[in-house]
Formats: C-alpha cells, sequence, structure tokens
C-alpha cells in the first residue's frame, strides 16, 4: 500500500456543507431577535410591529440556511 | 433530488383538501363564530345599554326625591317660621291685652283713691270745720253761738286754706 | 460512539434501525400510478383532515352564546389569529377581507403538523413539499392579486423593484433581487422552511427512539442501557419541541403569508 491513510472521514460531505451553511444564518438570527428584543425593551408600545419586521427580516435570514438545507440533499 | 420534487398525486391531493379546508372555513366555521361573536357582542352592548337606562332611571328618581326633599325642607322652613310669627304675635296680643288690663285696674285704683281721698277730703273738711268751730267756741265762749255767723267763719277759713296751698 | 457499539455487541442487531429520507417517500398502496394515488402521509393528511373538520364542524355546530371550556379554547384560536396576526400586522380595515384565509392556513398547517407527534401517525402531515408548496402558491397569488388589484401592475411592480430613497446605480443590483424576492424566494422560502423543519423535526426524534428501542430491546449487552436511558430523555425532550416547532412554523407561515400581502398595499400608514 503506497498512500498510507492517517485519519478517515467518513459519512456525507454535504451535511458537512450543510452545518457550514447554517452558522451564517445562526449567528444572524441570534443578532436579529436579540435586537428586536432589545428594542421592545426599550419601546414596548412597538412591540407588535417589531415582532412583524424581526419575521420578516428571518424570512430573508432564513432563505441562506434553507438553502444549505435543500442543496444538501439534491446534490447527491 | 426527489425530495423536492412534487408528485403529481401529491399535488392533487395537497389541492383537493385544500380546497376542501378553506371552504369549510370559508363557508361555514368564521360565518357561524362570527354570528355568535356578533350577536355576544350585541347582548352585551344591549346589557349596557339596559344598565345605562336603570343608572338614568335611578339618577331621575334620585333628583326627583331631592327636589321634594328639598321642597319639603323650605315648606317645613316656612311653617315653622308662619309659626314662630304666629307665636310672636299671640304673645305680643297677650301683652298688649294684659297691659292693657293692667292699665284699666291700676286706672280703677287711681279713680278709686282719688274719690276715696275726696270723701276723706269732704269729712275731714265736716270734721275740722267742727272740731275747730268747737275749739273756738270753747276759747271764746259763747259768742258764736249764732250758726251764720259760725258757718261763714268757716268757709273764710277754709278758702284761706286753700289759697295758702295754691300758692 | 458508533465504533463502540459495534465492538461490543457481536451477536443480533449490530446498529439502531435509523430514520432516512426515504421515510418521507412512502410507495402508493392503493390507486398506485394514477393521479389519485395514497400513500402513507397522503393518508395521514386524509385522515388529519377528516378529523380536524369533524371536530371543527361539530363545535361550530354546537356553538352556543355562552361558550363552555372546549368552545372557549376553539374561539380564542379563532380571536388568536384574527387580532394577534392578520389585525396586528395588517390593521382591521384591511384586514377583514384576509381572516378566513389566514385562519385556515394557520389552523390547516397547525393540525398536519401536530400530526409529526401524535403516536400511530408519527409523520407531519405537511411533511411533503407539496402541501406548503400549495399553501405557499395561494399566498403568491393572494399577493400578486392584492398588489394589482390596488395599485394596479405597473405601480406594483415599480414600488416592488425600484423602493424609493435608494440612490439610482444601486437599482441594478437591487431589482433583479427583488425581482427573485417576488418571483421565487418568497413562496419557496415559506414552502422550503415549513418542509425543512418538519423533515429534520422527524428524523432526529425518529432517531432518538429508534435508538432508545435499539439500546434498551434489541441490543444483547445490557451493559449499554444507560445509553438508551439517555436517548429516551432525548426523546422526550425532541417530543416537546417538537410540539413547540409544529405550533410556530404554523405561526410564522401565517405571520408572513400576512406580511407578504400586507407589503402589496400601498404604505397607508
Amino acid at each position: 500500500m503506497d498512500i498510507v491513510t492517517l485519519a478517515e472521514v467518513a459519512g456525507n460531505l454535504n451535511v458537512v456543507g450543510y452545518g457550514l451553511a447554517a452558522i451564517g444564518p445562526g449567528v444572524g438570527l441570534g443578532i436579529l431577535i436579540g435586537k428586536t428584543i432589545e428594542s421592545t425593551a426599550r419601546q414596548p408600545e412597538l412591540g407588535g410591529r417589531l415582532q412583524t419586521l424581526m419575521f420578516l427580516g428571518l424570512a430573508f435570514v432564513e432563505v441562506l440556511a434553507l438553502l444549505g438545507f435543500a442543496l444538501a440533499f439534491v446534490l447527491k | 433530488m426527489e425530495l423536492f420534487l412534487p408528485k403529481s398525486y401529491d399535488i392533487v391531493w395537497s389541492l383537493i383538501i385544500l380546497v376542501i379546508v378553506a371552504a369549510f372555513f370559508y363557508k361555514f366555521f368564521l360565518p357561524k363564530f362570527q354570528a355568535i361573536f356578533d350577536e355576544r357582542a350585541a347582548k352585551i352592548e344591549g346589557g349596557i345599554a339596559k344598565a345605562e337606562q336603570a343608572q338614568k332611571d335611578a339618577n331621575e328618581a334620585k333628583e326627583k326625591y331631592e327636589a321634594q326633599l328639598s321642597n319639603a325642607r323650605v315648606e317645613a322652613a316656612k311653617i315653622r317660621d308662619d309659626a314662630r310669627a304666629e307665636a310672636s304675635h299671640i304673645i305680643a296680643d297677650a301683652r298688649s291685652r294684659a297691659e292693657t288690663e293692667a292699665a284699666q285696674v291700676t286706672a280703677n285704683a287711681q279713680r278709686s283713691i282719688e274719690s276715696q281721698q275726696q270723701q276723706a277730703l269732704v269729712s275731714l273738711k265736716g270734721e275740722v270745720g267742727v272740731i275747730a268751730t268747737a275749739l273756738a267756741g270753747k276759747i271764746l265762749g259763747a259768742k258764736l253761738q249764732d250758726g251764720d255767723v259760725q258757718s261763714s267763719m268757716i268757709d273764710s277759713l277754709i278758702n284761706d286754706l286753700d289759697k295758702d296751698k295754691a300758692e | 460512539m458508533i465504533d463502540a457499539v459495534h465492538s461490543l455487541t457481536l451477536a443480533g442487531a449490530t446498529q439502531p434501525e435509523y430514520p432516512s429520507v426515504d421515510d418521507f417517500l412512502p410507495d402508493p398502496f392503493v390507486f398506485a400510478n394514477t393521479p389519485f394515488a395514497i400513500n402513507r402521509i397522503i393518508l395521514v393528511r386524509i385522515i388529519a383532515t377528516i378529523i380536524m373538520l369533524l371536530v371543527l364542524g361539530i363545535t361550530a355546530k354546537k356553538a352556543k352564546l355562552i361558550p363552555g371550556r372546549w368552545q372557549g379554547a376553539v374561539e380564542w384560536l379563532i380571536e388568536f389569529v384574527r387580532d394577534s396576526i392578520v389585525y396586528q400586522v395588517m390593521g382591521e380595515e384591511r384586514g377583514r377581507r384576509y381572516v378566513p384565509m389566514i385562519t385556515t392556513v394557520f389552523c390547516t398547517l397547525l393540525v398536519f403538523n401536530l400530526c409529526g407527534i401524535i403516536p400511530g401517525m408519527n409523520i407531519a402531515a405537511s411533511a411533503t413539499i407539496t402541501l406548503p408548496l400549495v399553501f405557499a402558491m395561494w399566498c403568491f397569488f393572494q399577493y400578486w392579486i392584492a398588489g394589482i388589484r390596488e395599485k394596479g401592475l405597473g405601480h406594483f411592480l415599480r414600488d416592488e423593484l425600484f423602493p424609493k430613497g435608494v440612490p439610482w446605480p444601486i437599482y441594478i443590483l437591487l431589482s433583479p433581487i427583488q425581482l427573485l424576492e417576488l418571483l421565487i424566494i418568497r413562496p419557496f422560502s415559506l414552502t422550503i422552511r415549513l418542509f425543512a423543519n418538519m423533515v429534520s423535526g422527524h428524523l432526529i426524534l425518529a432517531l432518538c427512539l429508534s435508538a432508545t428501542q435499539f439500546f434498551l430491546i434489541d441490543v444483547e449487552n445490557k451493559l449499554l442501557a444507560p445509553y438508551g436511558v439517555v436517548t429516551f430523555a432525548a426523546g422526550m425532550f425532541m417530543f416537546l419541541f417538537e410540539a413547540l416547532v409544529a405550533c410556530l412554523q404554523a405561526y410564522i407561515f401565517a405571520i408572513l403569508t400576512t406580511a407578504y400581502i400586507n407589503m402589496s398595499y400601498p404604505e397607508a400608514d
């Protein structure tokens, strides 16, 4: 055997890809939701509007993670 | 890959279910509950209106009662004033009557006193004359036996006395 | 850990029955190869629909002016959707037209999502790409129709593709993205968000439970039983978490649908 295998990584690389794709949206969601909580604490009377805006932003942020999820399954 | 490709029968069943569910919610479920919500709101509003009416009635009754009360109070005050006036009237009457009576009594008493004085004066006058005559007769002796002289002398004496008194 | 398990279990089942993506692609068992083929997920979906319609229908039929406990709960749900989702996002005047739609979306998706954790069904009725896609297309048509009705097609597109207050060179970048957003990203993100949540929820829950089954019962080396206790506890947790996710995803789907439709209206307030 010419090639000596020092360490072997087994499994599906797509899952690793999805894990990487989830990092950004994870950070983004944390910032988004944290800021919404912060703003609601400052101005509780705007809570409803802020919540709606948060969900709209969440839709944008999550698209990235969802693309990662979909591609992990699609590109077999 | 297959996971993200819709299958034809899946689409058919999803659409059928969506249409059924939507029809159920649009045509039956929500109108039914909307009707119930409306009815309840109407009931509650009716209840509120009724309560308001009752409140208004109570207020009116209270106002009426208060008006009556104040009327009664005014009347009572008037009656009391009248009574007081009458009482003072009565007292004044009684007083004036008593005063006149007292005055009459006093006047009567004065008059009787005056008449008695007069009588006493007259009788005194007679007696004084007799006594004086007797005294003078005793002093002068029998010189003054004549009646005419006697009485004329007494008269002039008394007149002198009166004159002295007047002066 | 899997290697350790391999070395420790010499006989019998050597591996838990891992759940796979094939759970979501079951073979049809009636009317195969026709447009009306029914597989396991579709059966679950039909049963869930029938149960939901029966329960809510009987509730509505028997609804009284003074609500009982169950009717109170149903009324709370209706008022939650109406006040906290539709009226809060759109305002009462605009929202009235969309209350039935959002109620349909929310209640249906809630029931379908909860099927994923009901024993016996064990798979969410919304766990194929098609069902979320159908609901998302409904939303898609509604916001296009609303935009065209309220502003006219040209005006609607101008507002969406060239938002005000942006320097013009940015439009070169922004307008294609906005067009993509309007045509593809909105419906597909709605679809895939719900679908992905259902798929991953089912996979994790099934993984925990099949591992429990393997470690507690199938495996011959009973020293591994403590692993089973741990995975069972994890399964319990995931069960509750899935219940939360089911409600949350129905809520997010409903509120995003409302928000997308609202964005087609002119900025009045």
